[in-house]
């Protein structure tokens, strides 16, 4: 039995060595831990690790196999993500113990703080104590054990799996019901009290998800679009996009839900002009091997960064709402033009990973997908706070996409009309988030980038708390961004445009004297070199391309990406729609896009004159419209409107 | 799908001739791939969406309107566009050909487009009766000519009409579309029996008559293989094989038949001698293999369902004499590396001859244009007529020339198109111009919505029935049928619209479709590259233009990330519902106002739903079923003692007085811009509770929204005059006025109001339609629907103004402030006074 004495080394050292050990297959006791965070942090041997005393935050998080025994206390965040093994805490636990594990058993022999198994999707866990309130909130699945008293709403918004309380509940929450309990339940908690030496008699009761709210009541009546250009005007206030929405929402009483991002026109990078007259570029040849596009991010911590040929990274699109073809589809065109893909919120397949050489794995507030294993093989970990499309909430995912197969890699019940947390159940604000980012980066070594995923609202705001909390880069998406779900009036109406947002991101960091500290890739509404070589010139670092690249594979923008019967096979889980897509074509067609983004950029870099793509700046920018001019700060000179090259050879 | 759609023409297309029908003036416009495939340019788009709406006239006009033969082109075009069809890729492309070939069979026969009259002098000649001369014919006499056609045979119609079989293309389907195209045009006069030469009428003639000569002479005459024993009479050529069965023969055939060649001639003819008495199997032998077939795909599995056998890989060497029958001598080949066009060069296998045994040979391998008179002119090279593809003239500059006599044997379409051109280059000759625009296919569109089956992404492609052979195919019955209506229009839902704009102001069609252009062209096209990235810079329309008005569509919310905590918006954690000024409670931020004089019925149904939701009625007269009443009055006479409050419309009374008429009950006055500072401080003397802030300037009177939209300077003015006078928290002020959505409502909260009030919004979602400036109700709206469109009306307004008010970190709609607001045009953020997104400066009302 090896030892490690936290009162001589780091933490981070210890949890370097207790892989070892790990590896080794050796058991490891913890000596003066004092309530130290992170501790076991990535372990995935089954070994016994003995923590003698207390542990911090997120003891025993984001491992698979280990037996973890903790002589005291621990902070919150217990056994976080835990797939295989077992915790057993002899003291107390904070709030959300046994948080979004996947299969671990957690025993707390004390008391348990509140939201207690929070999006846990598999597994068991069981406190001898009380629990506090809103135990199993929004839980997938598995079981929670309280031999004491539940606190209130017991069960708030549960989707799947079953809490069992001996002791009193104080109240249930809402979408919970109390059932009778089966036999044969009762068997398997008594084998799992006496396999952990638990002594009890009594019974439970039984809390689950009453049957009701997991799927719309009604269906939407479903659509073919009107054309924005009839969206609003004095002309016709209530023309028929408004009266069809007024109708569609007198037969649902809800909002309604559709793919895609703002449908409305916004401020955006097309009101932006370059000064320079660019009739000429691109006309001498060669203009790839007179400009550097090579970029890297993430680097600024001292992990690895992303070595990308170009500015361009794929955005984040999750497997679920699009296709497993499109998934790899992306990942090989990323993988041919030199870029970035992106997971998304829905876990990382196999295939993508093969096909990607980089790739950015994102965790998401309801952890769907998210795994200790997937991390040690991703090229870069992003926490996704919000998206442009719909900031501030969480993702949506159609009954009709949520498969079997899909259910699977998220660790959630089949066929549930998924509604993703809005919030992280670990960050409640700031400071927890740096604590989440440490343990992203305890598990994975320090060699992994860890960025942040930031919808546009408060950028001035948000943009200082990424600096602050040292991310290694940010992913900033504007209103104008896309998905596969949401309320139509979250993506029409919340959120800030996305030039407004890199306005807000550099202005931020100027105020803090930290400019140029902070990498930024801008998205929302990028759709070319040309959009790309503005959003650089404006301050970005790089930028993400995810619609674009969609229909450069073949997507036809009819914006029902939620249905599920996508009539080209790309946001579709229905094999039958699957077979539409042709994954090597498309493939290739979306590697040529970037291409063709590739050679626009670096010729308008070319005829500027500069030898790097980075070189691009405000001075080669004016703004064609007051509102630009107002929101950037650029020179307003319309008359760069008609003085555009005109396309001519 | 074929990428070759997506080329340099469509991103440069340089200018259009003069005159044609180029309708691309609107912004968004784009043409379909399946239409840039089209070598005239067939709107498919738009006679699919007609289709599909059921009018079959206007999708008539969509189909002819640059297509003559539109009849024939139902059922036997190549149809180019199928390939070009973005949906071929996916479940199948959209039946293109046969929703022509619907529309025409219903409308094809009668229907008559109007008179062309002869308005020109100069006249025109044009030898050859085909679907090149007469395109360029009925262009030429659309365009005021007198135009002579000379034809050498009986009749009208060149290689549709001889070298098509009927169970392709029945007897008299020609006929339908020559009538239209005579009727149209009685400029045309028609030469029959009339060939070029001595024994009809020379060229020196021609010249004489007429002041242009068009030569459209055809590619009348097969190519022979040249090889040993291709001069047995038991060896024919497609072409004239054909021309004999179409002029009525049925010739009594060996029973095994082999056909050499792979293309539409070789196609038509090895059906054509299936169906001949005493032909049991016909062969067709072809060089290279099934990926190179040149052959239409349904005519390929036409002739596989009607049992006939294709022998790929095979190239016949001597056709040799063996008794009543021919030992036909192949030898086996290999694909060896792609040739100019692309596909892939046959290579003979050394030592592989055999030979099989047939009683006839059709050589379907090419046709050919002969004219001993025209050579004798010096204007044949070789077997075609010498022509200038960027003129279409000869080397006579008065003769010009077309179609498949002039550039080779190719399709009924390009013959059209080649037609079109000529007709574009002759006219121009005529007026004496020179130096001209050069001719382009003109795309135009009819700006035909989508159809709105929502089934469409599911619908498979619907396949014409197939009758094969028939039970008498020597009497050539046809091979299939059209669409019945119900088909056709699933069919013609399935269309993706490529040509209309998406609902996605970032994804135009212009926008979409250059993305595609760019995920077809290779790195290394720079040409391509260049006129992409020219395209790209160009910038688009400003679309907040100067004068825009102030709109509830420019106020976004601000969310809360990193910076606010969020509660958990997609659940029940955000109150929604409304007191307004303690006395009266509403469960939804909307309050329902404008069917005083709606039906009783509606007025009953309307009052259900406001009740089932718990909400709240704004009128002159009480609702059915409603406790929540706040009563419009003109005056304190009015007063209703059953409303729970009453709202003075007349904002010049007497405050104080009517306070003391409403006793306890919520009372207050309907204010518009007028006298805005006083009567404010007015009500705040007489301590009303509500201030009804009308940007409609008519409220009370019926659906005054629909003559005034929404009005952000009044909250504007009214919050900023209460803070004036540090009395904000004493007055509780509502908003009516263009609210379409709970989103709008909760911006009128954040603007500082309590509540909004729904009129037109309301009206719609009971069933009401706007005409000739006010709301009608019809009986064919249950009542159950009108009352259920209230209640969720007023649920869907207070979920949305929910998840508004939890994006943005709040739990209770009524937290929400300016402060969560931003504008995204400068007109809005000055009505408003919210900062543009992205800045925190106010902008001030311009004076």
């Amino acid at each position: 039995m090896a030892q490690i004495d936290l009162g001589a080394i780091s933490v981070t050292e210890a949890n370097k060595l207790i892989r070892q050990y790990g590896e080794a297959g050796e058991d490891v006791d913890i000596l003066n831990p004092d309530a130290r965070h992170h501790i076991g942090v990535g372990l995935t041997h089954p070994i016994t690790a003995r923590v003698h005393g207390s542990a911090g935050y997120f003891c025993a998080g984001l491992t698979d196999g280990p037996k973890f025994v903790i002589e005291n206390n621990v902070g919150w965040g217990l056994a976080d993500n835990m797939l295989s093994g077992s915790v057993v805490v002899h003291g107390n636990a904070g709030a959300i113990a046994g948080v979004a594990i996947r299969g671990a058993e957690v025993v707390v022999h004390g008391n348990m703080g509140s939201r207690a198994g929070q999006v846990m999707k598999e597994g068991t866990l069981c406190c001898r104590g009380n629990a506090n309130f809103m135990a199993g909130y929004m839980m997938y699945g598995g079981r929670i054990i309280i031999l004491g008293d539940s606190g209130d709403k017991v069960g708030e918004d549960v989707t799947g799996g079953s809490i069992y309380v001996a002791g009193k509940i104080q109240s249930l929450g809402s979408d919970a019901k109390v059932f009778d309990l089966p036999s044969d339940e009762l068997d398997s908690i008594m084998e799992f009290l006496d396999r952990y030496e638990i002594p009890f008699k009594g019974t439970f009761q039984k809390i689950q998800n009453s049957g009701k709210g997991l799927r719309y009541s009604k269906i939407e009546p479903r659509v073919r679009n009107i054309p924005f250009y009839t969206f609003s005007g004095e002309s016709d206030y209530w023309n028929q996009k408004v009266q069809e929405d007024i109708h569609v929402k007198a037969q649902i009483g809800r909002y309604r839900i559709r793919g895609y991002g703002a449908a409305r026109p916004l401020p955006h990078l097309g009101d932006i002009a370059f000064r320079k007259d660019l009739t000429s570029a691109g006309s001498d040849s060669g203009v790839l091997d007179r400009v550097n596009l090579a970029t890297e991010v993430g680097g600024k911590n001292g992990a690895d960064p992303l070595k990308l040929s170009m500015p361009l990274l794929i955005a984040p699109m999750s497997y679920g709402a699009l296709s497993k073809s499109t998934k790899v589809a992306l990942a090989t065109a990323s993988r041919l033009s030199g870029i970035a893909e992106n997971t998304g919120e829905g876990g990382m397949s196999d295939e993508q990973r093969e096909e990607a050489d980089q790739l950015v794995y994102q965790c998401l507030s309801g952890r769907l997908g998210w795994n200790i294993h997937d991390m040690q093989r991703a090229n870069g970990l992003e926490i996704y706070i919000s998206q442009g499309a719909k900031p501030g909430l969480g993702g949506q995912l159609m009954a009709k996409k949520v498969t079997k197969e899909i259910a699977r890699i998220r660790g959630i019940p089949e066929g549930i009309d998924l509604r993703s947390p809005s919030r992280h159940p670990d960050v409640l604000g700031a400071d927890d988030l740096v604590i989440k980012v440490e343990e992203f980066r305890e598990a994975t070594g320090y060699t992994i980038p860890v960025s942040v995923k930031l919808g546009a609202g408060r950028v001035r705001d948000d943009i200082k708390i990424a600096m602050k909390d040292g991310f290694d880069y940010v992913q900033l998406d504007g209103l104008q961004g896309s998905t596969g779900a949401a309320g139509n009036e979250v993506l029409e109406y919340v959120g800030i445009p996305t030039i407004s947002a890199i306005q807000e991101a550099l202005d931020a960091l100027a105020e803090i004297d930290c400019s140029g500290q902070l990498q930024i890739i801008l998205m929302g509404g990028v759709k070319d070199g040309v959009d790309a070589a503005k959003a650089i010139a404006l301050g970005a670092d790089a930028v993400a391309v995810g619609t674009g690249a969609i229909i450069a594979g073949g997507c036809i923008a009819c914006m029902q990406c939620h249905v599920g019967t996508c009539v080209v096979g790309i946001a579709t889980q229905d094999p039958e729609h699957e077979k539409r897509y042709n994954t090597a074509v498309e493939a290739r067609n979306m590697h040529r896009y970037f291409e063709s983004i590739r050679w626009q950029m670096a010729a308008i870099a070319d005829a500027h004159g500069y030898t790097d793509i980075q070189q691009l700046g405000r001075g080669d920018l004016v703004a064609l419209t007051p509102e630009v001019a107002e929101i950037t700060g650029l020179p307003y000179e319309p008359g760069y409107r008609n003085t555009q090259p005109v396309a001519a050879e | 799908m074929t990428d070759n759609v997506y080329n340099i023409d469509r991103i440069d297309p340089g200018a259009a001739p003069e005159g044609s029908k180029d309708d691309v003036a609107l912004p968004h416009y784009v043409p379909a791939p399946c239409q840039v495939a089209c070598p005239v340019g067939t709107d498919a788009p738009s006679y699919i969406g007609y289709i599909w709406e059921g009018k079959i006239e206007e999708a008539y006009e969509a189909i002819t309107a640059t297509n003559p033969f539109s009849s024939i082109c139902g059922r036997v075009c190549d149809a180019p566009c199928e390939p070009a069809c973005r949906r071929a890729d996916s479940d199948g492309a959209i039946g293109i050909r046969n929703l022509k070939r619907y529309v025409m069979d219903k409308l094809g026969k009668d229907f008559r487009l109007p008179v062309s009259e002869v308005t020109q002098k100069q006249t025109v000649g044009i030898v050859g009766g085909g679907p090149a001369g007469l395109t360029a014919a009925q262009d030429l006499a659309e365009a005021g000519y007198e135009v002579h056609v000379y034809e050498m045979t009986d009749r009208l119609g060149g290689m549709m009409i001889w070298g098509i079989p009927a169970f392709r293309l029945p007897v008299g389907i020609i006929d339908e579309d020559i009538e239209r195209m005579m009727a149209h045009c009685p400029g045309i006069k028609v030469h029959l029996n009339t060939p070029l030469g001595d024994e009809g009428v020379t060229l020196d003639e021609l010249k004489e008559r007429h002041d242009a000569v068009l030569l459209t002479i055809g590619a009348w005459w097969g190519k022979s293989m040249k090889v040993e024993g291709d001069d047995n009479e038991r060896v024919v050529d497609g072409v004239s094989y054909l021309r004999r069965i179409n002029n009525g023969e049925r010739p009594k055939t060996p029973e095994v038949v082999t056909v050499i060649g792979g293309g539409d001639v070789a196609m038509d003819a090895c059906r054509a001698a299936k169906r001949m008495p005493g032909c049991k199997d016909v062969k067709v032998i072809y060089r290279r293999s099934p990926e190179e077939i040149p052959a239409r795909k349904d005519e390929l599995e036409g002739a596989l369902k009607e049992n006939i056998e294709f022998i790929y890989n095979e190239q016949p060497v001597a056709m040799i004499p063996d008794g009543d029958n021919l030992k036909l001598r192949c030898v086996r080949t290999e694909m060896g590396e792609p040739d100019e066009d692309g596909r892939r060069r046959p290579i003979n296998v050394e030592g592989s001859e055999h030979d099989i045994d047939c009683g006839m040979v059709i050589m379907a391998v090419g046709q050919q244009s002969e004219s001993t008179h025209l050579e004798a002119k010096g204007l044949m090279d070789r077997d075609r007529v010498k022509t200038d593809w960027e003129t279409m003239q000869t080397s006579d500059p008065k003769v010009f020339a077309a179609g498949d006599g002039a550039f080779g044997g190719s399709t009924i379409v390009m013959a059209m198109q080649h037609g079109h051109r000529a007709a574009y280059y002759v006219k121009a000759s005529l007026q004496g111009h020179e130096n001209v625009v050069p001719y382009r296919t003109p795309f135009r569109t009819r700006d035909v919505p989508v159809s709105q089956d929502p089934e469409w992404e599911l619908f498979h492609r619907e396949e014409q029935a197939f009758h094969g052979l028939g039970d008498d195919p020597v009497s050539f019955p046809e091979i299939e049928t059209t669409y019945d209506e119900l088909s056709a229009r699933k069919e013609a839902a399935r269309c993706y619209r490529c040509d209309v704009e998406t609902g996605a102001s970032d994804y135009t069609v212009h926008n979409r479709e250059d993305i595609f252009v760019m995920a077809r062209t290779a790195p290394e096209d720079e040409r391509t590259q260049f006129a992409m990235l020219h395209k790209r810079l160009l910038p688009r329309d400003n679309p907040y233009p100067e004068g825009g008005k102030p709109s509830f569509d420019d106020l976004v919310f601000l969310p809360a990330n990193l910076s606010r905590l969020v509660i958990d918006p997609y659940r029940d954690a955000c109150n929604v519902t409304t007191q307004i000024a303690g006395k009266l409670t509403s469960a939804s931020p909307g309050l329902i106002t404008g069917f005083d004089d709606a039906p009783d019925e509606v007025r009953e149904d309307v009052g259900a739903g406001i009740a089932d939701h718990g909400g709240a009625y704004v009128g002159r007269r009480p609702l059915p079923g409603v406790e929540n009443w706040l009563q419009l009055v003109d005056g304190p006479g009015d007063m209703n003692a059953a409303a729970s409050g009453y709202i003075l419309l007349d904002a010049k009374g007497d405050y104080v007085a009517f306070k003391a008429a409403a006793g306890d009950k919520l009372c207050g006055v309907v204010l518009t811009h007028d006298d805005l500072a006083d009567r404010l401080a007015k009500s705040l003397e007489a301590e009303l509770d509500v201030v009804l802030l009308d940007g409609t300037g008519g409220a009370g009177e019926a659906w005054s929204e629909l003559h005034a939209n929404c009005d952000l300077e009044l909250m504007r003015d009214t919050i900023q005059c209460l803070r004036s006078m540090n009395r904000e928290e004493d007055v509780t002020p509502l908003y009516f006025g263009g609210l379409r959505s709970g989103t709008d409502i909760a911006k009128a909260i954040s603007l500082g109001c309590r509540a909004g009030i729904l009129g037109i919004a309301a009206a719609m979602a009971a069933g009401g339609t706007v005409e000739n400036g006010a709301i009608s109700f019809y009986s064919d709206y249950s009542r159950e629907d009108r009352r259920e469109g209230i209640a969720n009306i007023l649920k869907a307004s207070a979920g949305e103004a929910s998840i508004m008010a939890r994006c943005t970190g709040k739990t209770d709609v009524h937290n929400l402030e300016p402060e969560d607001l931003r504008s995204v045009t400068i007109a809005t953020a000055r009505a408003a006074r919210i900062p543009l997104a992205g800045t925190h400066r106010f902008l001030e009302a311009a004076e």
